[in-house]
């Protein structure tokens, strides 16, 4: 395959673009946190201490600085690939962002692919028949799905499912009571992931849905769909063969750009599901002031944006011969 | 994409052959939620409600506290007080060892002091340290406490939540906040350290050799990290979790019916025992000093209402600074503030505070967590009654406890003060004008009353109990004749446990030592 004339430069000007986007969200959130009420030295020290006793922690972790101070040193520690060390957990930032992304990833890519794969049947299938019944109960459930916070499908998955049916685990990324190993280890941590990557994937698979539902009702009335009608195939077939592939296309900058708020965007479902991963990790963070793993958590997800973006230019420029990456 | 996948679950599946060992099919399992990540799991230098349920069942303290916070032998099979109260001398078990198999001895419990409670602890230091003369070990099984001044209360402090034992050979020379030990912690307590997997769960092991023979009686202990109350109540009634140690109101009636779970109510443990809910008036804003003021504010409260509707049935009316709870010391000898809007009125009337446009006399703010809303929708209810309009202000935890105690930028606060196993412990702190802060859970109303500050100082000293509880007794008839505080309600938080297992000890931070199957045979 030969590299396109002016690609080197994209690449260039959109590395130069990701640094600046991820030091600006590295400041701002720097900012931003320090600046919130909230100490986080009686989160870290405990209550009930001395003025003496606060202030000797304070200096010790040396909160007691200015805040540019504290801004320049921790600017200079990225540097040298130092994020820090985490209050809530006594150790390296990197070494908790390392425990916690396998999780986060893993329920992530799940339900993105759940909602990507499940999202383009659905509006293959509802699209190929406009108004139908079929159709008209999706686009209901679909507005449902789309609107209807994390917190509260979650919920009731885990008290339908989970509680009264007792189909699937209420939650965490393994049985507690056993210790399980290899192949009996993956799929006790798959029936784990199954009500968090559906709760995840909800919202997202309606937007899939839509989407693939109204690229196929456009594709429908294109001539060559009338050609292939008036050659006596079969709906299905000229949907599955010829429509399917036509709407595909606007999925992959769909899916590029959600896919990176669909990986770092599950707080609320990990949180809820007692998911080990990055989301439970910045908020708990957040809600406990430690400082160095909030500005940590947000400078992994912003490059991950920024990665899953560039990567969904070059996945659409080579899909389509009309978009080139200069 | 699929290849990723097939990567983090190899990863995953790693983590998971590299966690611990494997139980046995007939070993006994207890699987508590814990609301959030205990971090290091060193208790000595921290008082973290998440850190201290897990640790309290790695350690021991050199006492322990029995159903009526009274302190029982521990680490320290007996002792006695010399030198009119100055001179506490422990004499300690000879049977103990730790996890690692080397023996407990008093330089342990010096070093303990000296290098982490004292240097590191809030509560512990913020008590003991000007108190404190020094440590002796005149042999490996005495440990004797020099005190500058009398103080009856030490016993209290010396259990496993506020003084938990660490080793010296594991920990001396090391940081003890975030050193490697603090990772793999070794104790002498009923259960050992097996894995901890962040976010996810704790692992601990039967201790074969714990000094306590016959104890205690499950093989393994799960802490299982479960951020939301709701989904941890989910899992205990799926049996995925034996322990919840909080049930949020709405949840009771239906956990109450549920077979299988039996829900108690208990007052300690390892995030503090004996508490009281209580208003924080800002005493340096007008009108809010005006005793007048804030007696029809508190006449202007429900109670039992806010117990009812709010808590769920959670607790009791509170009548005062100590909680009933706190039996030897309370008393509902004091004057009383029942609902009376009329007499509200009269002394608002009384106080100039006169019905402006559309009946409002007084605008108050109430700062506070995102939890106490439905707390924050009641009062204004209940406040609008009397012509006091409650502007409420939700912020998160950590916030609400910067304005409140360090900015004092509130009229009105909120906090849960736990009394502790004995008033110096938790009530001091909150009246005392010594402890105006700024720092969380100190006398954030800025209370000052010198007979008060007196008082405490007496009451500390004394070694009879009655001595003491006539001191208290006069504090709480001040403290309710000035009412410095709101004080809403005793609360007795529910805990929620699956029946096939008994012997919880919900007033300890060890809670789990005595916990066995309910059919197993003693």
């Amino acid at each position: 395959m030969t590299i396109p004339p002016g690609t080197a430069g994209w690449i260039v000007r959109r590395a130069v673009l990701a640094l600046a986007v991820v030091a600006g969200v590295a400041t701002l959130t720097f900012v931003l946190i320090h600046l919130a009420p909230g100490d986080p030295i009686y989160v870290l020290a405990g209550d009930g201490g001395s003025p003496s006793y606060y202030a000797d922690m304070r200096a010790k972790y040396g909160l007691d600085r200015p805040l540019l101070d504290q801004f320049i040193r921790y600017v200079r520690a990225v540097t040298r690939a130092d994020f820090g060390y985490s209050f809530m957990f006594q150790a390296p930032v990197s070494r908790v962002l390392a425990q916690h992304a396998p999780a986060s990833l893993l329920l992530g890519f799940t339900a993105l692919i759940l909602a990507t794969v499940a999202g383009f049947l659905v509006g293959l299938a509802t699209g190929a028949r406009p108004n139908g019944v079929l159709d008209v109960a999706v686009r209901a459930l679909s507005s449902v799905a789309y609107s209807a916070p994390v917190f509260w499908t979650g919920q009731m998955f885990i008290l339908l499912l989970a509680v009264k049916l007792g189909l699937l685990p209420a939650g965490g990324l393994t049985s507690a009571r056993v210790d399980l190993r290899g192949v009996r280890h993956i799929a006790d941590v798959a029936r784990h992931l199954v009500l968090p990557a559906i709760t995840l994937a909800l919202p997202f698979l309606a937007v899939v849905a839509r989407v693939t539902h109204a690229a196929v009702a456009d594709a429908l009335h294109e001539p060559f769909v009338l050609a292939a009608k008036a050659r006596g195939l079969s709906r299905t077939r000229i949907v599955m063969r010829h429509v399917a592939t036509l709407a595909a296309v606007p999925l992959v900058a769909l899916v590029g750009e959600h896919a990176a708020s669909v990986v770092a965007g599950a707080a609320l479902t990990e949180a809820l599901f007692g998911w080990p991963g990055l989301g439970y990790l910045v908020l708990h963070a957040s809600l406990h002031r430690d400082y160095p793993l909030v500005t940590a958590t947000f400078v992994v997800i912003s490059a991950s944006v920024v990665l899953f973006n560039a990567a969904t230019d070059v996945a659409c420029a080579y899909l389509d011969p009309r978009i080139t990456l200069s | 994409m699929p290849r990723a996948c097939l990567v983090v679950i190899a990863a995953l599946t790693l983590a998971g052959c590299g966690r611990g060992s494997t139980a046995r099919a007939d070993s006994v399992t207890l699987v508590v939620a814990l609301n959030g990540d205990p971090g290091a799991l060193n208790p000595a230098v921290t008082t973290s409600g998440n850190t201290h349920p897990v640790t309290d069942q790695i350690f021991n303290g050199l006492v322990g506290l029995d159903e009526s916070l009274s302190p029982v032998p521990e680490l320290a099979r007996s002792w006695s007080l010399e030198d009119e109260g100055r001179t506490y001398r422990f004499a300690l078990r000879p049977d103990v060892t730790w996890h690692d198999g080397t023996p407990f001895t008093a330089a342990d419990v010096k070093f303990t002091f000296e290098e982490a409670l004292l240097k590191y602890h809030s509560r512990t230091r913020a008590a003991l340290q000007d108190l404190v003369e020094r440590i002796e070990t005149p042999d490996d099984h005495t440990v004797v406490f020099r005190l500058r001044r009398a103080y009856s209360p030490l016993l209290q402090r010396l259990d496993v939540v506020e003084a938990s034992i660490i080793p010296k050979h594991v920990y001396a020379g090391q940081d003890l906040l975030a050193g490697e030990a603090t990772r793999h912690p070794i104790g002498t307590g009923p259960f050992r350290f097996l894995s901890y997997a962040p976010a996810d769960r704790v692992v601990l092991e039967r201790n074969p050799t714990y000094f306590r023979k016959g104890l205690p009686g499950v093989d393994r202990l799960v802490f299982r990290i479960v951020p939301t109350a709701g989904t941890a109540v989910a899992a205990l009634e799926k049996g995925e979790i034996d322990y919840v140690g909080g049930v949020a109101g709405p949840e009771v009636d239906r956990l109450r019916k549920t077979p299988g779970i039996a829900v108690v109510s208990g007052t300690g443990g390892s995030g503090g025992s004996v508490c009281e809910d209580v208003l924080i008036p800002n005493l340096a804003r007008h009108p809010l000093d005006d005793i007048r003021v804030r007696r029809a504010i508190a006449m202007a409260i429900d109670r039992q209402f806010i117990v009812d509707r709010v808590y769920f049935g959670q607790g009791r009316p509170a009548t005062g600074p100590i909680s009933h709870l706190l039996a030897w010391a309370y008393s509902p000898d004091v004057r009383q503030y029942p609902h009376d809007t009329a007499a509200a009125i009269h002394l608002l009337d009384e106080a100039g505070l006169k019905p402006g446009r559309g009946g409002e006399r007084l605008a108050l703010t109430f700062t506070h967590a995102q939890t106490a809303q439905r707390l924050g929708q009641a009062l204004r209810e209940q406040l609008k009654t009397v012509g006091i309009t409650l502007n409420l202000q939700a912020v998160d935890f950590n916030a609400a406890v910067d304005q409140v105690f360090v900015k004092k930028t509130f009229d009105l606060g909120m906090a849960s003060f736990c009394n502790g196993a004995d008033p110096d412990i938790g009530v001091r702190r909150i009246y005392v004008s010594s402890n105006i802060g700024p720092f969380p859970f100190s006398n954030g109303a800025g209370y000052r009353n010198r007979r008060v500050d007196a008082l405490f100082d007496e009451a500390s000293q004394f070694q009879d109990r009655e001595d003491r509880r006539s001191r208290y007794v006069e504090i709480q008839k001040i403290l309710a004749e000035d009412v410095p505080y709101f004080w809403l309600i005793d609360s007795e938080g529910l805990r929620a446990y699956r029946t096939a297992f008994t012997g919880f000890r919900l007033w300890t931070g060890a809670f789990v030592e005595t916990v066995r199957p309910a059919s197993a045979t003693r």
